[in-house]
């Protein structure tokens, strides 16, 4: 059970870590555009007219492969939740199948991501559900049924808002599913944040001092 | 309408704002460097509560002459259709726009730093340092009473000008300024984005002195303060960034407004506090405090640079194609590129 424990938690860091790499990357880029637009304002000559799409271009396929990789985390974080490491492997490899196949089938990138991020969704609205009612199936780092049902519903918000901007840019539902993302993503972050200010029964998170 | 006495009563506002702002902005500028030196100067130790608590007084009035001068600018920024001459509202211009910025940021920062309970004494001087900081770029880089909304005063004028130039030149000004009313002024959003994210600027200013109290005094307590800050910055931050999407997609359709600069810094300092949530869940594993630390650091120097994009670089959300009306900016603004 321990080594089970010690496993699980290895697997969580490793996606932790991979997160904060994929969401410093993305920042990093973030960076060296703006210096690039700043730079190219004013070095190149008509580079709004000129020069602009294509550096957006440049950005989009940059981003692409990061944002992809993201994606697929997140949508191992989701699973993760639920399920042992051996059928999560099998869980996870089947969405990116169903994923890639959509994407395939339909010769559309943002198809294949929200058919993804679709199995991620409804995943993890059975995560929320479950950790609501109490079931001890769904495994966290956090500790307390508001705090995990915060996280839970925070990250269902993401994967909401990822639908938004894949799928419905365009679209009359774009309004109301991203009011549907917003309110998850705040009302999980509040949860997640605060759930000691307002549980019923406190649990104390295990602290240890810092190695320094 | 009467255009000539609309800009009549126009520049009288704003030559009684200016009046009052150049005695206030030099109290101002004076009561930055008396802050300054009150947090560096050890036998202010007792005292430095009061001078934050009066750094936020002097804020809260030139806060209220403010309000007062955009409440009158609404009464006289009347908007009319040139086709039909009916009136289609008044431009409500928000509070923390154009050259108001700096000052929103010091005074929510003299705010939360007042307010603050936790390792009070220990961060007092790093809080009043920044307050001081952003106190004295207010009155001199912003300069919200001396130099008031230069943008949409250059942009009201003009259109009262047009509206006697002939019905083709009113119709072209009235609809840039009928835009501009509708989808950045008056827009409800315009009205809640800015002041979340200053708020949340200001929680991570208190964030990132407790995190370097923690790197300095090698100290655990003060990575929990820093956390709390930052958790509560987090909050309005995401909310903030959230809102802002559908409002972009309606106002800036047709532009490519996802890579420019203040989008991509404003994006990058979201995805580095998420970061920093993030790595903190595994902050008991040995060293992991020092890629927090970093992390949060990091975090707090690209929010500064976030701020500054938007006075240097061109795009979205940009000041930086302004009429150089601020010797200060261009000054900054030359420096930065290396021309001087």
């Amino acid at each position: 059970m321990q080594s089970t424990d010690v496993r699980r938690r290895g697997w969580d860091f490793g996606l932790t870590i991979i997160t904060v790499l994929l969401l410093s990357s993305l920042g990093v880029q973030s960076f060296i555009g703006t210096l690039y637009v700043w730079w190219a304002q004013s070095a190149v000559p008509n580079w709004e007219q000129a020069g602009y799409n294509g550096y957006v271009a440049l950005m989009n396929l940059l981003a692409a492969p990061q944002l992809v990789a993201l994606v697929v985390v997140m949508g191992l974080c989701v699973p993760k939740r639920l399920f042992a490491r051996r059928v999560l492997v099998t869980v996870s490899a089947a969405m990116v199948a169903a994923g890639l196949v959509a994407g395939f089938a339909s010769e559309s990138l943002a198809t294949g991501v929200t058919v993804y991020l679709g199995l991620a969704a409804l995943i993890q609205l059975a995560v929320v559900l479950l950790t609501a009612a109490g079931a001890a199936g769904p495994s966290y780092l956090t500790e307390g049924r508001l705090t995990k049902l915060g996280s839970g519903l925070l990250h269902l918000g993401f994967i909401v808002f990822g639908i938004v901007i894949a799928a419905l840019q365009r679209s009359a539902f774009m309004l109301p599913v991203f009011w549907v993302a917003t309110v998850l993503i705040t009302l999980g972050t509040v949860m997640s944040f605060y759930a000691n200010r307002f549980a019923v029964r406190h649990v104390e998170p295990v602290e240890h001092p810092i190695a320094f | 309408m009467n255009p000539y006495a609309t800009y009549q009563a126009i520049e009288q506002l704003t030559t009684t704002l200016r009046a009052i702002g150049s005695v206030y902005e030099v109290l101002l500028f004076i009561a930055a460097a008396v802050l300054l030196l009150a947090a560096v100067l050890p036998q202010a130790v007792r005292w430095r509560g009061w001078f934050l608590a009066g750094m936020l007084a002097l804020l809260l009035l030139g806060e209220s002459v403010l309000v007062w001068f955009h409440w009158r600018l609404y009464a006289l920024t009347e908007v009319y259709d040139p086709a039909t001459g009916m009136l289609t509202g008044r431009v409500a211009v928000p509070l923390w726009v154009e050259s108001e910025k700096l000052f929103v940021w010091a005074f929510m920062t003299a705010l939360l730093g007042t307010a603050m309970v936790r390792h009070r004494r220990a961060l007092l001087p790093g809080v009043m340092i920044i307050t001081a900081a952003l106190a004295a770029g207010a009155s001199l880089l912003g300069r919200p009473f001396t130099q008031p909304l230069p943008q949409f005063l250059a942009q009201y004028v003009d259109y009262l000008q047009m509206t006697t130039s002939g019905f083709q030149a009113a119709m072209g000004a009235f609809e840039g300024m009928e835009g501009a009313r509708q989808f950045y002024y008056n827009a409800w959003y315009m009205w809640v984005h800015p002041p979340l994210l200053f708020l949340s600027y200001a929680c991570f200013a208190i964030s990132f002195v407790a995190t370097l109290q923690m790197i300095s005094s090698r100290h655990s307590a003060y990575e929990t303060t820093a956390y709390r800050w930052a958790r509560l910055g987090y909050l309005p931050l995401t909310f903030g960034m959230l809102i802002g999407f559908p409002w972009a997609l309606s106002a800036w359709q047709g532009d490519s407004w996802w890579w420019s600069g203040k989008v991509n810094m404003s994006l990058m300092m979201w995805l580095l506090y998420t970061g920093v949530l993030h790595a903190r869940l595994y902050l008991r594993r040995a060293g992991m405090w020092r890629w927090v630390a970093a992390l949060g650091v990091l975090s707090f120097l690209i929010l500064v640079l976030t701020y500054i994009t938007t006075y240097l670089v061109p795009g979205a959300h940009s000041y930086a194609f302004l009429p150089a009306e601020n010797p200060l900016w261009t000054t900054l603004s030359t420096l930065l590129e290396g021309d001087a």
